[in-house]
C-alpha cells in the first residue's frame, strides 16, 4: 500500500484512527520509540516519549522552539553520539533491533537512516562528488554506475535538468533551494530506508519550499519520512501523522486531518491556533 | 526616564563627549593610520639595514657568496651555502617530523578526545608553544644529544650503514649534535603553533557541514579526509609555513644542538649550522666594518630573503590549490 492510499484512508476513515492503529494496520513499523529519555548533560529534555514512525509515510513533528523535536530526530540516527555529555535511555526499535544499544555501527545505521540539515549543507566540492560522497563511503562502483547513479539520485530531486551541463561545478555555487535539493539527493542516493528533515525548508523561499514538499509526496511512496518543522501549514501540507511537542514531551500524535480539526489536548488546540509558540 | 534624577550637569558632560568624538575621529584616524605606516617603516629599515650592510659581502665575493661553502675568517674567505644549506635541511627535517605529530594531535583533539583530557593536552600545546627557545636548547643538549650519541646514531649505522645510498645518511662520528638533533629540536618548537592553527581551522568548519557528512554515514577519519580537510586546505598550509618561518628563524635552541659546522653533507648526524645559529656565534667576534660582518648581515638578507619567498610560494600554492579546487569542484 503506498502512502497516497494511506492518507485518503485516514481521512475517509476518521473513526477508530489512533496513530498506533494507522500503524498497524495500514503499514509495518519502520521505527518504534519507547519510553526514550534524553539529557542534555543533566538537564532533562526529552521526557518517556513512544511514538511510532510508519513505514512509508510521512511523520510530521511540530511544537514550539525548544520543545524537543530536533533532539528526537538527532536521537533517530545517533547523531547526538559526537557530543560527550549527550545521552539517550530507552528504546528505538529499527528493524528489530534497538539502535540505542551498545556495538551498533553507526555508519551503516547512518547510511540507512539519512537526514537532512535545516541549512543547506553541500560539502565543498563538485554537485557531481557531493552524490557520489555517500555512495563512495558504502560501496564499490563502478565508474559507469556510479555515472548512473548520480543521475538517478539528481533525477528523483528534479535537479538533473538544472546541473546536467555543470556536474563538475562547484556545489557551493547553486542557489538554497538546489542546494537543498541537492543534500536531499545526497542523501537518497546513499539507498536509505527512513530520511529525517529537520526543517529543510526553513531557510527557502516559498517556491523552493514547494518544490520541496512535492518532492517528499514522492519520495514518501519509498521512504520512510520524519521531518520536523515550524510551519504548520507545511505538517498539514505534507504530513501523513502529526506529533506535537511541547517542553520534551510529546503531547499528542494523531493522524494529520484529525491533528488539524479535532485534537484531542487543549495545548495542541492552542499551539495549532497560534495561540503560543 | 530613570536618569532624572541626576543632575542636568550630566546631560550635558554627555553632549560634550559626543562633540569631542567629533573632533577626536579624525585623530584617531590618524594615529591607527600612523601604526600601519610604522609597520611598513620598519619593515623597509630592516630590509635596507640588512642589505647595506652586507653589500661588502656581496661585492667582495660576488655571486658566488651564494654558492661558496667556504667560511674561514682567517683567510677572509666567506660564503652563505653552507649556512643556507643547514637552514633549509633543518627546517625540512623538523617540518616533516612536526607536521605529522600535529595533524595527529589536532585531529585527536577536535574529533576524538573526550572533552577533560582535550581541554589538559590543549593546555599543554600551549604550554610547550610559550616555553622560551633558550629552554628549549639547553634541555636539547642534554637531553636530547646524548641519547642521539649514544644510541640512536650507533643504531641508525647498524641499519642502514651497509646499504649502498643510504649509508651516506648515517655517516660521521656520534657526536650527538648535527641535523636531526636540530631537526628533532625544532619538531617539537614549531609543532604547537602548527597543532594550534590547524585545531582551529579544524574547530572553525561549520558543525552542519560535519554532522552532514557524518548523517551519511561516514567515519570520523572520512569526515577529517574528505570534508574537513578540504575545507580547512588553506588554514592548513598556512599553519604549515607559519612553522616553516619559525623553524628557519630560530636560533638559540639550533645554536645548542646542531654542532657549529660549517659543512654541506647528506649524513643527518654531521654538525651544521644554519644562518641564524651561525650568526649569533660569529658575532661577537666580528668587529665593526669588518668583511665578516658584512658576510653575516648579508646572511641576515638571505634569511629573511628566503623567508619572503616561502611565503610568497605558500601563497601561490594556496592559490593554484584554490584554482584548481574551484575548477574541479
Amino acid at each position: 500500500m503506498n502512502g497516497d492510499t494511506m492518507s485518503s484512508t485516514m481521512q475517509n476513515d476518521a473513526s477508530n484512527l489512533t496513530a498506533d492503529a494507522v500503524g498497524e494496520t495500514a503499514h509495518p513499523l519502520a521505527l518504534q520509540v519507547r519510553n526514550l529519555d534524553f539529557f542534555y548533560g543533566k538537564s532533562r529534555a526529552l521526557h518517556n516519549i513512544s511514538l511510532d514512525f510508519p513505514e512509508r509515510s510521512v511523520t510530521g513533528m511540530i511544537g514550539p522552539s525548544g520543545c524537543g523535536k530536533s533532539t528526537l530526530l538527532r536521537v533517530l540516527n545517533r547523531m547526538y553520539d559526537l557530543y560527550p555529555g549527550q545521552k539517550a535511555t530507552g528504546e528505538v526499535l529499527f528493524d528489530g533491533q534497538n539502535i540505542l544499544a551498545a556495538g551498533v555501527d553507526l555508519n551503516v545505521l547512518r547510511s540507512r537512516i539519512g537526514m537532512v540539515f535545516q541549512k543547506p549543507t553541500p560539502f565543498p566540492m563538485s554537485i557531481y562528488d557531493n552524490i557520489a560522497f555517500g555512495i563512495r563511503l558504502h560501496e564499490r562502483v563502478s565508474r559507469s554506475e556510479m555515472d548512473g547513479r548520480v543521475e538517478d539520485a539528481l533525477r528523483r530531486v528534479a535537479l538533473w535538468p538544472e546541473v546536467k551541463d555543470r556536474l563538475q561545478a562547484s556545489a557551493t555555487a547553486m542557489s538554497g533551494g538546489q542546494q537543498q535539493r541537492l543534500c536531499i539527493a545526497r542523501t537518497i542516493a546513499t539507498r536509505p530506508e527512513v530520511i529525517l528533515l529537520d526543517e529543510p525548508t526553513s531557510a527557502l523561499d516559498p517556491v523552493s519550499t514547494a518544490r520541496i514538499e512535492e518532492l517528499l509526496d514522492e519520495l514518501k511512496t519509498e521512504f520512510t519520512i520524519a521531518i520536523v518543522t515550524h510551519n504548520m501549514q507545511q505538517a498539514a501540507r505534507c504530513a501523513d501523522q502529526v506529533a506535537f511537542f511541547y517542553l520534551g514531551e510529546l503531547v499528542e500524535v494523531d493522524s494529520t486531518a484529525r491533528m488539524f480539526t479535532t485534537p484531542r489536548e487543549s495545548r495542541t488546540q492552542d499551539y495549532i491556533t497560534g495561540r503560543f509558540g | 526616564m530613570d536618569v532624572s534624577a541626576k543632575p542636568p550637569a550630566q546631560m550635558d558632560g554627555q553632549k560634550h563627549r559626543r562633540s569631542g568624538g567629533f573632533a577626536g575621529d579624525p585623530l584617531f584616524k590618524m594615529l591607527v593610520m600612523a601604526t600601519g605606516i610604522g609597520v611598513l617603516l620598519v619593515l623597509g629599515a630592516i630590509i635596507a639595514v640588512m642589505s647595506i650592510g652586507g653589500f661588502p659581502a656581496f661585492k667582495a665575493f660576488g655571486p658566488g657568496f651564494l654558492v661558496s661553502a667556504v667560511w674561514n675568517p682567517v683567510s677572509q674567505h666567506f660564503g652563505a651555502a653552507a649556512p643556507v644549506f643547514g637552514t633549509l635541511a633543518s627546517s625540512a627535517l623538523g617540518l616533516l617530523i612536526a607536521v605529522p605529530l600535529a595533524f595527529g594531535t589536532a585531529f585527536w583533539l577536535t574529533a576524538l578526545a573526550p572533552p577533560v583530557p582535550a581541554a589538559i593536552i590543549g593546555m599543554a600545546v600551549q604550554l610547550l608553544a610559550a616555553v622560551p627557545s633558550i629552554i628549549f636548547g639547553m634541555w636539547g643538549f642534554f637531553v636530547l644529544v646524548p641519547p642521539m650519541a649514544h644510541y640512536v646514531q650507533p643504531f641508525a649505522r647498524h641499519m642502514f650503514g651497509h646499504i649502498p645510498g643510504l649509508s651516506a645518511l648515517v655517516s660521521g662520528a656520534p657526536f650527538g649534535t648535527g641535523m636531526l638533533t636540530a631537526g628533532l629540536i625544532l619538531a617539537i618548537m614549531v609543532m604547537p603553533s602548527i597543532t594550534a592553527v590547524m585545531r582551529d581551522v579544524f574547530t572553525s568548519m561549520p558543525t552542519v557541514l560535519r554532522e552532514s557528512a557524518y548523517g551519511l554515514g561516514a567515519t570520523r577519519w572520512e569526515v577529517m579526509r574528505q570534508v574537513v580537510l578540504p575545507w580547512s586546505r588553506q588554514g592548513v598550509v598556512g599553519g604549515i609555513v607559519l612553522g616553516m618561518g619559525r623553524a628557519m628563524g630560530e636560533t638559540m635552541a639550533v645554536t645548542f644542538v646542531i654542532g657549529d659546522s660549517n659543512h654541506i653533507g647528506w649524513s643527518l648526524f654531521a654538525p651544521a649550522n644554519t644562518i641564524a645559529s651561525l650568526i649569533a656565534l660569529e658575532f661577537p667576534e666580528s668587529p665593526a666594518g669588518s668583511l665578516k660582518l658584512a658576510s653575516l648581515m648579508a646572511l641576515g638578507a638571505i634569511l629573511m630573503a628566503i623567508s619572503f619567498v616561502t611565503l610568497w610560494c605558500s601563497r601561490i600554492l594556496l592559490a593554484r590549490g584554490e584554482a584548481q579546487a574551484g575548477k574541479r569542484s
